[in-house]
């Protein structure tokens, strides 16, 4: 290859190409795209008389996107070993090729120059921020070594229990790690990132059976509320929604229901900015609307016996008068509470006018049921945000949108074959070891964490940082983190920093020396899953599922291991020669699924893991529907599966809630409360009680309206926060992309090289501030700085700022001083630790009050 | 001989921006340095307010002021009607950042790229510093480095000299899309010939009452605006007095 001048000297045009693909291959690419459904160009007889065509020799591989919990399935256009684009994949039937701008960010997150090239240790045994690791280049093995000295020092002083490794992103097969090295070391702590990501809004669970993520019905939907949603910048199927929603606004009507204007908000076609924390209040007024006007979908939900409404405002319903086809509980919902939760009365909590509530309510019912409530992050994720959370997702319900044309619906399923059985590879001491409380003090009566019904059936992400502090239950000694950031990810901040020190041995995998780095004693440099090793991911829209794989299609220049596979096997090897080999002796059972072959390195249990996940879609033996290969070779070239199609209302009556109805008064929550509270030997009131929530008797089983808990006196903190995501964030991982600086205007409000928090004119007129004015955030926990921005968009009384920045550490455009100096801030340095006990999740919304100040 | 033209239709733009980012990955554009751009603006007072964006590109004139006014004719038009650029003309005069009305040409101060000739690594020894990543990548400049654009413009324009869109004629030219066409996730870019009767733009202009930036000019744009970016619908009235 012949060096480029970029000085400009040297005449461009033929002697400087590099190579160039022939005229057929470009035909041919041209095919695909008209496949796509791009427009036909007329070639040009003189332009396309040039020697050779001006488009590269390359080919598009497949991957899938890790930059949000979409999970995007795209191709990487691959040159010489090297990536250049992204795109959608074109064999998918999710996203198919479309992708948003997360996608290309994600380049600049491969070739990121202050990726981890080598292993490192620190050299400072001292732990801070303001402590520099010294960190120094070590081998693997060393690295290595050191880690397995720790686990070996764990088991032989029988407490395997105080091994922890925590979890942030992570790829498909990532149960034989992060599930599989705990249990066979010995510790029940595998601790993943899932309560600071979306609980909350799983708690449709109670109502529909799904403690899991949605699809949304776009191209058939007719009404299409975002309930604290910005399904154009953030939450899931973000490329879908960009595809689909011109055509939405042809055929729907769109409201947003958020304190801020979203970019979703400034294409609808209406906007609710409701007061923070008074989501619940908003939603149960609709449903009072929709009841009295009788108004809710009937095939769905059924119908008073004598075609009578009986639903008058303020008055109860004998229940025997209404005969209910696939839902439960509708009249004792109303009679506990939808009949006083008049459009008058949510007016005067949630500051959304009535007539409006009234008019939103009837317009989205009369669309029934090809309309969607789509529940984003903003109204569960806030202290006792589960009944708003239920309340939002209630209209569903109400309006046959559930499971439905037009409506909200289950992911197909992606079909991935099972891992092998980690069982048969824990020995006493292991076993003694998982049989102790976990870290994160789940299950105890003050943290219910009811994920899919089961007390202490979900992670506390957050929590952990204070049991550590407290040392209760114990002190964990040795950890490992991967793909996690939680003392820049999790509110409260500052004991995330001083709980990381107290860590014996921390090994952090990443690809970037990010804040959790800082308090590492090795880092362990891991390869980019989308580009560097054999991965899978599955993602759900348009009705199917789709799962694609990446493979190692980049020369990689790192020294990095693959974090679930190589790294896990390489420690195996470690833990054997020091005389425990369960771990190596279980990744052996990880046979080549087409020769029978044991893995004999990391790189081969990269590739057999993936095998053994994706068996049903390449082996026809194995087969379970959707797409269907003939071989490995075959699906490793197309490197996509498709699920059947989703099929409509075979979930009604068969929900998978106690009832197998959709539950409006939710039997299976309150099972699930009873026996968190059996467990606990006290009642579910006391329960409520301890777990900070109003809700006494009967209102603990059905959505309501609660008053929000907030931190901060309204006198003192006189402004509430409004934390949300910016359409660049790959999660926390972008900020030291180069464009994601650059273009950070895409975020409506939002200024290139900055971090600013917004503030409606009105109210910065008030404080006498302006634009570009540095401004301190004060909160009850603490204080940011920032660049002020005023903004129409931002509701008086709030102050809007997106998450994402704040870095000191993770590399030169992250931070403004590597290892030192923050650019922008870290909007969890100010959001107070606190959480929706009975979804685990933690709170980002409604509870924070703060203060502005000119700096 | 076509005449290119691209609609974008305001209705499906999502205003993510895919189509600035997707234009800088495949034309090598230096930081600072949009090609594909937008313009935004945020009215009304809450609680009645709206932002809208607009995606703008190179208008591709017919009657082009900034080819008109360069001196060393290093602004020209070539087939199909596209505003192109020789940087090997081009004296950076900027006389085409003052003629143009639409401020989507240019100048490169800096040298392209250059914080890819950076030394420093943030931990050293344990990261590589830019230089060395672009060196072990074997590329002469960024790691993402895209030669394609070299086949009729610059791959890499230099410093010194203004730069602009190209309808992505390296690709048009061997009957691909633009790649801002390609990249957009909402399909709100549309590009065609308008001596092509069967063409989408051409189906586009006679269904919709398609907008040019400032007309009144006379330049003749062939970048074309239709639709609104929120169509919002409202309950009629007759207001009050």
């Amino acid at each position: 290859m012949k060096q480029m001048n970029i000085g400009g000297s040297e005449d461009h045009g033929g002697s400087t190409r590099i190579s160039r693909r022939t005229f057929v291959k470009g035909a041919a690419v041209t095919g695909a795209g008209l496949a796509m459904g791009g427009p036909t160009l007329r070639a040009l007889s003189t332009d396309t008389a040039h020697a050779a065509p001006g488009v590269m020799q390359g080919e598009w591989k497949s991957s899938f996107c890790t930059g949000c919990t979409t999970w995007c399935s795209l191709q990487v256009f691959v040159v010489n070993g090297r990536a250049i684009k992204m795109r959608g994949h074109e064999h998918s039937q999710t996203n198919s090729t479309y992708c948003c701008p997360r996608a290309h960010l994600a380049l600049q997150q491969l070739y990121d120059p202050d990726r981890v090239k080598t292993p490192m240790k620190r050299t400072n045994p001292n732990k801070g921020q303001n402590e520099d690791p010294g960190f120094v280049p070590v081998s693997w093995d060393e690295a290595l070594d050191m880690l397995a000295d720790k686990i070996m020092e764990l088991r032989d002083n029988r407490e395997t229990h105080k091994f922890v490794l925590f979890r942030g992103r992570y790829t498909a097969v990532n149960s034989m790690f992060y599930s599989s090295v705990p249990r066979i070391i010995g510790s029940p702590n595998n601790i993943s990132h899932s309560s600071i990501c979306a609980e909350a809004e799983k708690m449709r669970y109670f109502l529909d059976g799904q403690w899991a993520y949605m699809q949304y019905d776009m191209p058939r939907t007719r009404y299409v509320l975002c309930w604290g949603a910005d399904p154009l910048v953030a939450n899931r199927q973000v490329s879908t929604a960009l595809r689909d929603w011109g055509e939405v606004l042809d055929n729907a009507r769109i409201c947003s229901i958020e304190p801020r204007l979203s970019g979703t908000g400034s294409k609808c076609d209406e906007w609710l900015p409701v007061k923070p924390g008074y989501d619940g209040a908003l939603a149960c007024a609709m449903a009072h609307v929709i009841l009295t006007e009788g108004m809710w979908y009937k095939p769905f939900v059924g119908d008073f016996k004598d075609g009578e409404n009986r639903f008058k405002p303020g008055q109860s319903v004998p229940i025997h008068t209404f005969e209910e086809n696939h839902t439960h509980g509708l009249v004792r919902w109303w009679n506990l509470h939808v009949k006083d939760t008049t459009p008058e009365w949510a007016e005067k909590l949630c500051e959304v006018p009535a007539d409006q509530i009234r008019r939103v309510a009837l317009g989205f019912a009369d669309a029934a049921p090809r309309c969607m409530v789509w529940v984003g992050g903003g109204p569960g994720m806030q202290p006792r945000g589960s009944y708003a959370s239920m309340a939002t997702y209630a209209l569903n319900g109400l309006t046959g949108g559930i499971d439905n044309e037009g409506g909200v619906l289950a992911y197909n399923s992606n079909n991935y074959h099972g891992l092998p059985s980690h069982n048969d590879f824990i020995d006493s001491i292991a076993e003694e070891g998982n049989q102790k409380e976990k870290i994160d003090q789940r299950g105890r009566l003050e943290w219910p964490n009811l994920a899919r019904g089961v007390s202490g059936g979900g992670v506390n992400t957050n929590n952990v940082a204070d049991a550590m502090l407290d040392e209760d239950p114990y002190l964990p000694k040795v950890g490992m983190g991967y793909f996690a950031n939680f003392n820049f990810s999790c509110p409260g901040t500052q004991r995330w920093a001083e709980a990381m020190k107290k860590f014996e041995f921390f090994a952090h995998m990443t690809t970037h020396a990010s804040e959790m780095s800082w308090y590492a004693d090795v880092v362990l440099p891991v390869k980019n899953c989308m580009y560097e090793q054999w991965a899978t991911l599955s993602h759900s829209s348009h009705k199917h599922t789709s799962a694609a794989i990446s493979s190692p299609m980049v020369d990689s220049i790192w020294d990095a291991k693959a974090m679930e596979t190589e790294i896990p096997w390489m420690l195996a090897e470690k833990l054997a020669e020091r005389g425990f080999d369960n771990l190596l002796n279980f990744y052996k059972t990880f046979k080549d699924p087409e020769t029978g072959r044991e893995p004999t390195t990391g790189e081969e249990l990269d590739l057999y893991s993936l095998k053994i996940r994706t068996q049903r879609y390449w082996d026809p033996s194995k087969h379970q529907g959707g797409d269907r290969f003939n071989s490995w070779d075959e699906f490793k070239e197309i490197g996509c599966w498709n699920s059947d199609e989703y099929e409509y209302r075979h979930r009604w009556s068969n929900m998978g809630t106690k009832t197998g109805k959709f539950e409006f008064y939710s039997e299976t929550l309150k099972e699930a409360l009873e026996k968190h509270a059996e467990r606990h030997n006290v009642s579910v009131d006391r329960v409520l009680e301890v777990c900070n929530y109003e809700a006494r008797g009967e209102m603990a089983f059905i959505p309501h309206h609660e008053n929000p808990y907030e931190w901060g006196d309204p006198e003192e903190y006189p402004f509430k926060f409004v934390d949300y995501k910016s359409r660049l964030n790959r999660e926390g991982r972008s900020a030291n992309c180069a464009w994601y600086n650059e273009m950070k205007d895409v975020d409506p409000g939002d200024i290139p090289y900055d971090d600013v928090a917004k503030l409606n004119p009105r109210d910065a007129e008030r404080l006498g501030l302006k634009a570009g004015d540095k401004v301190r955030l004060t909160s009850p926990i603490g204080s940011i700085t920032c660049t002020l921005n005023t903004w129409e968009g931002c509701m008086p009384g709030t102050v809007a700022k997106c998450f994402g920045q704040g870095h000191w550490a993770y590399g030169r455009y992250a931070s403004k001083v590597f290892g030192q100096e923050a650019h922008g801030a870290n909007n969890n340095d100010i959001i107070p630790a606190d959480n929706d006990r009975l979804s685990g999740s933690t709170a980002f919304y409604g509870h924070i009050r703060l203060k502005v100040e000119k700096v | 001989m076509p005449r290119y033209a691209m609609v974008i239709d305001l209705q499906r733009c999502g205003g993510c921006g895919a189509c600035i980012t997707g234009c800088k990955n495949e034309n090598n554009l230096p930081e600072g340095v949009r090609w594909s751009n937008k313009m935004t603006e945020t009215l009304g007072t809450f609680p009645n307010v709206r932002y809208y964006y607009r995606p703008t590109l190179c208008n591709h004139c017919e009657n082009a002021p900034c080819v008109r006014g360069c001196p060393t004719r290093a602004l020209h038009k070539v087939e199909g009607g596209i505003t192109a650029h020789d940087p090997n003309k081009c004296i950076g005069c900027r006389y085409c950042l003052v003629n143009c009305p639409y401020g989507v040409i240019n100048y490169t101060w800096n040298k392209p790229h250059r914080e890819w000739e950076n030394d420093d690594a943030v931990i050293p020894d344990c990261t590589m510093s830019p230089r060395e990543q672009a060196r072990a990548l074997d590329v002469p400049n960024w790691p993402l480095y895209n030669p394609d654009p070299d086949y009729n413009y610059q791959a890499i324009r230099p410093t010194g000299v203004v730069e602009k869109c190209h309808f992505c004629r390296h690709r048009v030219v061997n009957g691909e899309l633009p790649w801002c066409v390609e990249v957009c996730p909402c399909d709100a870019r549309i590009f065609g010939d308008l001596d092509d009767p069967d063409s989408l733009v051409n189906r586009l202009l006679g269904l919709f009452r398609a907008e040019k930036l400032r007309p009144e000019l006379g330049t003749e744009p062939r970048v074309f605006y239709v639709r609104e970016f929120c169509p919002c619908v409202y309950e009629a009235g007759k207001g009050m007095i």
